[in-house]
């Protein structure tokens, strides 16, 4: 594949993944402007370690897990300054009807979080989020069920 | 819940209007400023090459010190932008291996490492100390590797822990960053992963194989916890053990480690696949999906390590 860097390939890939990745960023994070933060930490990522990729699958791949891993280390960092997550910028639209589903995500461990997006939100099957985060599909399947579970008991009212 | 919930809920949130048009501009921006850098660092690479040619000429006419032929993993480090790497890599904390493996058309040579906290200064991390591998694979026939030919995701480069799952601790489970590139017809991996040094207590592996995440097709762990590749694993592999300071292990970062991430592990293989477990999905009438998961009947039970 064409190496990241010039304006054509920044173009494309700026266009093609920054709303899947900010999406998938807010499964950890409850502002926007700090998944934004996470998205452009991937992208720049992505520019200085010049990875060669296979294919555009490998290379979707590689930016979910760089997306997450930034997200998780912004939320660790405002976690370890003791100051909750949503407090760190304004929350996005804390009145609208999806934030109790949004903050039941981000309250899942990591691990379930981005299993449930990539099936819920992107519609990937087990095998397919198995591959794009590495993972046994069994792991997986575990995760998602798990998850899952866990978003009922934390939803438990609301869901019929 | 189900997906048309899920998605609703996650299509309510509005970003920066501009995100992508700011995201663009600093990239190209960036990309600009390392473009810059490293013309500068071949220039003065080049520079400092020339005098030591000058010094050294006698001794290159009588033969090429196998040194030559590698670049340093300091010297990999630099190629990446990274200087407080490459000064780390020539420092006391570096470990320099240089053990060399031949398997299939490949020579398998692990460099060094080191570890340390904020080395990074593309990326920095000032939470967490990191491990910096480098790898450098040659073909034995002499055909050059290049960047553009050579299949990267190919292979895999991975730390393994004695007495751990190789599902436990492995570049999923530690975050790992690998990056390649190709200078003289050699191909190096720098490997970043959170410290391994948690685990200097027991035998440390660093695993190059053509494959994926680990499993019992390509690794068995003994009843010691050693780890080795599986006997009918014929693909390149090479297995080197690191020598890490048992001083620096910490037990219990270990065992949290080890409780977020161990899967499990048995040598005994499924005989309709390598995963230990089923999946069902069931959608009811309302659109909820439940996935049901379950070992598969022939599998035989999951041992913890």
């Amino acid at each position: 594949m064409v190496p990241f860097g010039t304006d054509e390939t920044i173009s494309r890939i700026v266009s093609a993944y920054s709303d899947m990745l900010l999406r998938l960023a807010c499964t950890r994070l409850g502002s926007a402007a700090d998944a934004e933060d996470a998205v452009q930490e991937a992208f720049l990522r992505l520019l200085t370690a010049r990875p060669v990729f296979r294919d555009p699958e490998h290379e979707k791949a590689w930016l979910i897990r760089t997306t997450l891993q930034r997200a998780s280390d912004i939320r660790r960092k405002a976690e370890q300054r003791n100051v909750p997550l949503e407090d760190v910028t304004e929350p996005v639209a804390p009145e609208s009807p999806g934030e109790e589903l949004r903050s039941a995500v981000r309250a899942l461990p990591e691990m379930y979080g981005a299993v449930i997006h990539l099936h819920y939100y992107e519609g990937y099957s087990i095998k397919e989020i198995a591959k794009l985060l590495g993972l046994p599909a069994a792991t997986v399947g575990t995760r998602l069920a798990r998850g899952r579970e866990r978003l009922r008991q934390m939803l438990k009212e609301d869901v019929v | 819940m189900n997906r048309e919930e899920y998605r609703k809920a996650f299509d309510e949130l509005s970003f920066s209007a501009d995100f992508q048009e700011r995201t663009a501009d600093l990239l190209r921006n960036r990309a600009r400023e390392l473009e810059k850098e490293r013309t500068n660092m071949t220039f003065n690479r080049t520079k400092r090459i020339a005098v030591l040619a000058a010094a050294c000429i006698a001794l290159l006419a009588v033969s090429v010190s196998a040194a030559m032929l590698w670049l340093t993993p300091a010297q990999v480090a630099e190629e990446h932008n990274q200087p407080l790497l490459a000064e780390a890599f020539s420092g006391p904390d570096a470990i320099a291996i240089n053990e060399t493996v031949e398997s299939g058309d490949f020579a398998i040579t692990l460099l060094g490492l080191v570890s340390g906290r904020n080395l990074d200064v593309l990326n920095p991390d000032l939470e967490k100390d990191h491990t910096y591998s480098v790898l450098a694979l040659r073909r034995l026939d002499g055909t050059p590797l290049e960047n553009q030919d050579f299949d990267f995701i190919r292979y895999t480069m991975t730390p393994l822990a004695a007495g751990c799952s190789p599902r436990a601790v492995n570049n999923w489970t530690l975050g790992a960053f690998a990056s390649g590139l190709a200078k003289d017809g050699v191909y190096y991996y720098l490997l970043d992963t959170q410290s391994i040094e948690m685990f200097a207590d027991r035998t440390v592996y660093m695993a190059f194989y053509e494959g994926g995440v680990p499993s019992n097709t390509i690794f068995t762990v003994a009843e010691d916890g050693t780890i080795a590749f599986a006997d009918d694993f014929t693909e390149v592999h090479a297995l080197f053990t690191l020598p890490l300071d048992p001083a620096k292990a910490d037990p219990a970062a270990a065992e949290a480690f080890l409780n977020e991430n161990d899967m499990g592990w048995t040598n005994e293989r499924a005989s309709a696949g390598e995963d230990e477990f089923e999946t069902e999905t069931r959608t009811d009438e309302d659109g909820n999906e439940t996935v049901i998961i379950r070992p598969r009947e022939d599998a035989p039970a999951l041992a913890a390590n």
